[in-house]
């Protein structure tokens, strides 16, 4: 009990720091188009009216969290699930071809990693070209991508999630490369001993001590991807997903809906991260490490 | 000479360089390819995959497989240069052959166990270079033998010479985004990062407040806010560099939290018995014991800068820059200059990330992770 | 469930297209996201007008990075939507595109400044940032500038060019001293932001004779030559104007079917549709040649286009499709 309290204290005071912070910001920023508004209109409002109305625009340039919130709230509870303005529906679309691409990005950056473990011609050849791949922006040709493949009849899902990989593929082949080598020479000559195979030493020992980076690695992967599907559904015309709720939004500045699409986003990347985090858990404690 | 058994690359060559044969011509109506050039290309590829059987010294059949392979992708990519779009499943076997050659030419350079540093540096450059050069002439075969449109996947020769054509105004676009946006942006990201972890390390009470945010929110597509920084912060450089300082800070600041907890405790209590201070402990045990922390989020960073000045300027720019060429030309239908943009950020981003690499290894030089790798 | 629904959604579409085996297919590609500038396209779908005419019609929207010229040089679309500007540059760079109807008689692009801004004529354009979008809707402000003689690479005696966001925040937040709007788009956003109409000075780019040409309809050249081909154009060009002219005399209800297929803002979308009905004219989807001739002769100006384009035009659909 005490330890979480411990926990939740500082982390509670930030927060609400980061709060208050917020909402100076808000009227700070806000107050010059409120003056200008008021200007035009011919009013003089108070002090007291003046920072209400800074904090209660439509079009903000910083959004109130109490603004956010009430949008949050709205667009998740109060719309049906199946509806375009509901939040749960984007984040589905974009949950949707994130796990698909991170599932590809995983199965693809183990097997470069077990290519490069084993393949003297990959290990000597592959690693700098990588890093290399993660130095082209691919979310700057994003669009390009995805209308070069429309054009070869690759369309829907599965452009976005290809961006998704790309970018997740990456973590996760390093991570293992490290995790594979990461049984030392001891080890290995015990392996030897035993006369094992290559097949038996690569299952019985380096796959075991190649997990908990796995799941390090898995843990940025699918963050990476995350960003990679939001990205990928800008040039998809608008229609649905995150990235295409913050686009529609920014078109018409619509700057509360587009901090509620952050947030939305935030929310999943932090479920995501969770859910790999508490596989992780459950998958080493099964294998019998100690609890940490 | 004696002979010992092929590799399966060689006997693949062999099925592949069978199988052009019967499909042959390589274009339509032979086109691009007189009968000395398809000939030559094929003795090339059986040549040298029979070679494969004599047991030569290992690098002199190397240098026999660089030089086949390479022939052979030459004088076919030359061949159907202008004749685009007009390949047949033979030239994309003979295709498949070479690039198969290069790769029997990189197995047999990996197995060299040189004991001069020179060569052994050589070889690390060159077997690389031969991967990237082949992902480069694959590109510049199919895109010419299938006759993808310009518009949509340009070869790489034209993206090359696009590239020479157009240096001041890409050296301008570099000059924008990342002599200022990322430089700085990656500066002041990193920089506040690296002491505001200093300083949680300093008040418990801030680390305990910190450590769950930063972990959060280093996860977060962080990328969002680029719009948003676009309307703070006007539409020249600062607001990009605004976007990289969001992108640098967490990862920093993670980063070297972590890499500050890395000194053992009987090291510390060393540094107690010497006397030495907080300061003290913290410059001459912990930040050291950190380096590697610190420097894996520094290369992790030169990646996120560059990607977030680029996208950054999606939102708004002025008319210079590399996210807004790429964003503006591909509306103009230059693709070649997208792809030119392109490969100036990777050499770009290449190198900022070898530079930093090598600055590790200067600095850290002691540490087990650089001795041993 | 899911892969019920879809199974169920599949069946369906099979059925659908046993049924309709005679209708062909055609895939539009729009310049931008759903919204009242695209109304007769999605009245035409909606109100059975393609079905009348045996096309089964897809429309693709578009967005901020998608160039339609590219999309259809890709096959991904068989007629798309699109500026002369973007679609003659696209020509000359061996995509060949031809127009083979023009519904958008009027440009609807301007350059706003506001009263209380440094900006009142032309001749305050000097040391001034004006704002613009690109990705093809910059030839307009080029040209013009061209014709004013400001060079745009900024300084004291030229104009610094910003590109702009698809909002008026730059405007609002006074990063420009002028933006580019859109008659029947942006420049309400910025009414809605608190201006009224006097406070600003309007620069339109058709009142100053200085429009290129806007939304017309483009086809494939080589694939023209084809007479089935030709002929599913003409009917899809006959079935879209009666869908543009219903959209005119009903601007409500097509506002409606605008948002029931992805539009934002009812309200917007309803100012827009009666924005966009004065740029349509008389919807007969004829393309002006003394509009043409101005539009090719500024991009040729300002060395967007290397040579005179040629065949870039063709009558013979429209002349057909509207009798």
């Amino acid at each position: 009990m005490n330890s979480v309290t411990e926990k939740i204290v500082p982390v509670g005071t930030l927060l609400i720091g980061i709060v208050i912070g917020w909402y100076v910001l808000a009227v700070f920023m806000n107050a010059p188009f409120q003056r200008d508004m008021d200007r035009r209109a011919n009013v003089a409002p108070g002090t007291i009216e003046f920072l209400q109305s800074t904090l209660s625009q439509a079009k903000p340039i910083v959004p109130a969290p109490h603004q956010v919130a009430q949008n949050v709230f709205e667009n998740t509870f109060l719309r049906k699930v199946t509806s375009n303005r509901s939040l749960v529906y984007h984040a589905a679309v974009t949950l949707s071809s994130t796990l698909l691409g991170f599932t590809f990005g995983t199965i693809l950056g183990v097997l470069i990693a077990v290519g490069i473990v084993h393949v003297a011609a990959l290990d000597r050849s592959l690693m700098p070209w990588i890093i290399a791949s993660q130095t082209i922006p691919i979310l700057a040709i994003a669009p390009m991508i995805i209308v070069v493949l429309a054009a070869i009849n690759i369309t829907g899902l599965l452009p976005k999630a290809l961006i998704s990989t790309y970018l997740s593929f990456f973590p996760v082949a390093v991570g293992m490369v490290k995790g594979l080598r990461s049984p030392d020479l001891m080890l290995l000559d015990l392996m030897h001993t035993y006369n094992a195979s290559p097949s038996q030493v690569f299952w019985k020992l380096r796959v075991p001590a190649s997990v908990p980076f796995l799941f390090a690695s898995m843990k940025v992967a699918i963050a990476a991807s995350l960003v990679g599907a939001i990205v990928g559904e800008l040039p998809t015309g608008a229609v649905a997903g995150i990235g295409a709720k913050l686009l529609s939004a920014s078109y018409f500045s619509n700057t509360i809906d587009m901090w509620a699409a952050l947030v939305a986003g935030s929310i999943v990347a932090m479920l995501l991260v969770g859910l790999v985090g508490l596989a992780s858990n459950i998958v080493e404690h099964a294998m019998g490490a100690r609890p940490t | 000479m004696s002979i010992q058994s092929l590799s399966w690359q060689s006997w693949v060559v062999l099925l592949l360089a069978l199988i052009a044969m019967l499909t042959l011509p390589f274009t339509i109506d032979s086109a691009g390819f007189s009968a000395a050039q398809t000939a030559l290309v094929l003795a090339l590829l059986i040549g040298a995959a029979i070679g494969d059987g004599l047991r030569l010294p290992v690098v002199s059949k190397a240098v026999l497989f660089f030089l086949a392979a390479h022939i052979a992708a030459w004088l076919l990519i030359a061949g159907i240069a202008g004749q685009e779009g007009s390949g047949r499943a033979s030239f994309f076997c003979a295709i498949a052959a070479a690039w198969l050659l290069a790769w029997r030419c990189v197995s047999l350079l990996s197995s060299v166990r040189s004991r001069s540093r020179l060569t052994g540096a050589l070889l690390r450059i060159l077997i690389p270079t031969i991967f990237g050069a082949w992902i480069l002439i694959l590109w510049e075969a199919v895109v010419r033998g299938a006759g993808v449109p310009f518009i949509l996947l340009p070869p790489p020769a034209a993206v090359g010479q696009r590239l020479m054509n157009s240096l001041p105004v890409l050296g301008a676009d570099v000059r924008q985004t990342i002599l200022k946006s990322v430089l700085i942006g990656y500066a002041i990201g990193c920089g506040a990062g690296f002491v505001t972890a200093i300083l949680a390390d300093r008040v418990a009470f801030l680390r305990k407040g910190l450590l769950p945010i930063g972990n959060m929110v280093s996860a977060l597509p962080i990328i969002g806010v680029a719009p948003i920084m676009v309307m703070w912060f006007g539409f020249d450089w600062p607001s990009k560099a605004a976007v990289v300082v969001v992108m640098t800070f967490f990862p920093m600041l993670v980063n070297t939290v972590a890499g500050l907890a890395a000194a053992s405790h009987m090291e510390r209590d060393l540094m107690r018995t010497y006397a030495s201070g907080y300061w003290q402990t913290l410059w001459k045990l912990r930040l050291p014991a950190a380096a590697p922390f610190i420097f894996n989020a520094l290369k992790i960073n030169s990646t996120l800068a560059l990607i977030g000045a680029i996208v950054a300027e999606f939102f708004g720019t002025p008319v210079v820059g590399m996210g807004f060429r790429i964003s503006t030309e591909v509306g103009r239908m230059n693709i070649d200059m997208v792809w030119a943009e392109i490969a100036v950020a990777a050499v770009a981003g290449s190198v900022f990330y070898g530079v930093i690499a090598l600055i590790e290894r200067a600095t850290t030089f002691w540490h087990p992770s650089i001795r041993g790798g | 469930m899911k892969k019920m629904t879809f199974s169920l959604f599949a069946t369906a579409m099979a059925l659908g297209a046993f049924q309709a085996q005679a209708a062909d297919p055609v895939t539009l590609q729009l310049k931008w996201v759903t919204q009242s500038q695209f109304a007769g396209y999605y009245v035409a779908k909606d109100k059975g007008f393609y079905e009348e005419e045996g096309l089964d019609v897809t429309i693709k929207p578009g967005g901020p990075d998608i160039a339609p010229e590219q999309v259809i040089a890709g096959g991904g679309a068989d007629v798309i939507v699109d500026w002369m500007g973007g679609a003659l540059a696209a020509r000359d760079k061996g995509v060949g595109l031809v127009n083979i109807a023009q519904p958008f008689k009027k440009a609807g692009m301007e350059l706003v400044c506001p009263k209380d801004g440094p900006v009142k004529t032309e001749a305050d354009f000097k040391g001034h940032t004006l704002g613009v979008w690109f990705f093809g809707n910059e030839y307009p402000f080029y040209a013009w500038m061209n014709k004013l003689g400001y060079p745009t690479e900024g300084g004291a005696d030229g104009v610094t060019v910003l590109k702009q966001s698809f909002d008026v925040q730059p405007l609002i937040q006074k990063q420009a001293d002028c933006i580019s709007v859109m008659t029947y788009n942006e420049y309400w956003q910025l009414i809605d932001a608190g201006y009224k109409p006097e406070d600003l000075i309007v620069f339109n780019y058709s009142a100053m004779g200085n429009d290129l040409l806007e939304d017309g309809l483009y086809a494939m050249e080589d694939k023209l030559k084809d007479p089935a081909f030709e002929d599913k154009m003409v009917r899809f060009v006959r079935a879209s104007m009666k869908g543009w002219k219903y959209a005119t005399e009903n601007p409500d209800e097509a506002a409606d079917i605008v948002v029931e297929n992805g539009g934002q803002d009812e309200n917007h979308q309803k100012r827009m549709m009666g924005e966009v009905a004065k740029l349509i004219d008389n919807a007969d989807g004829k393309l002006i040649e003394a509009a043409y001739e101005r539009t090719a002769k500024a991009l040729l100006d300002q060395k967007i286009i290397t040579k005179e384009p040629s065949g870039a035009w063709t009558s013979a659909i429209t002349d057909k499709a509207i009798k």
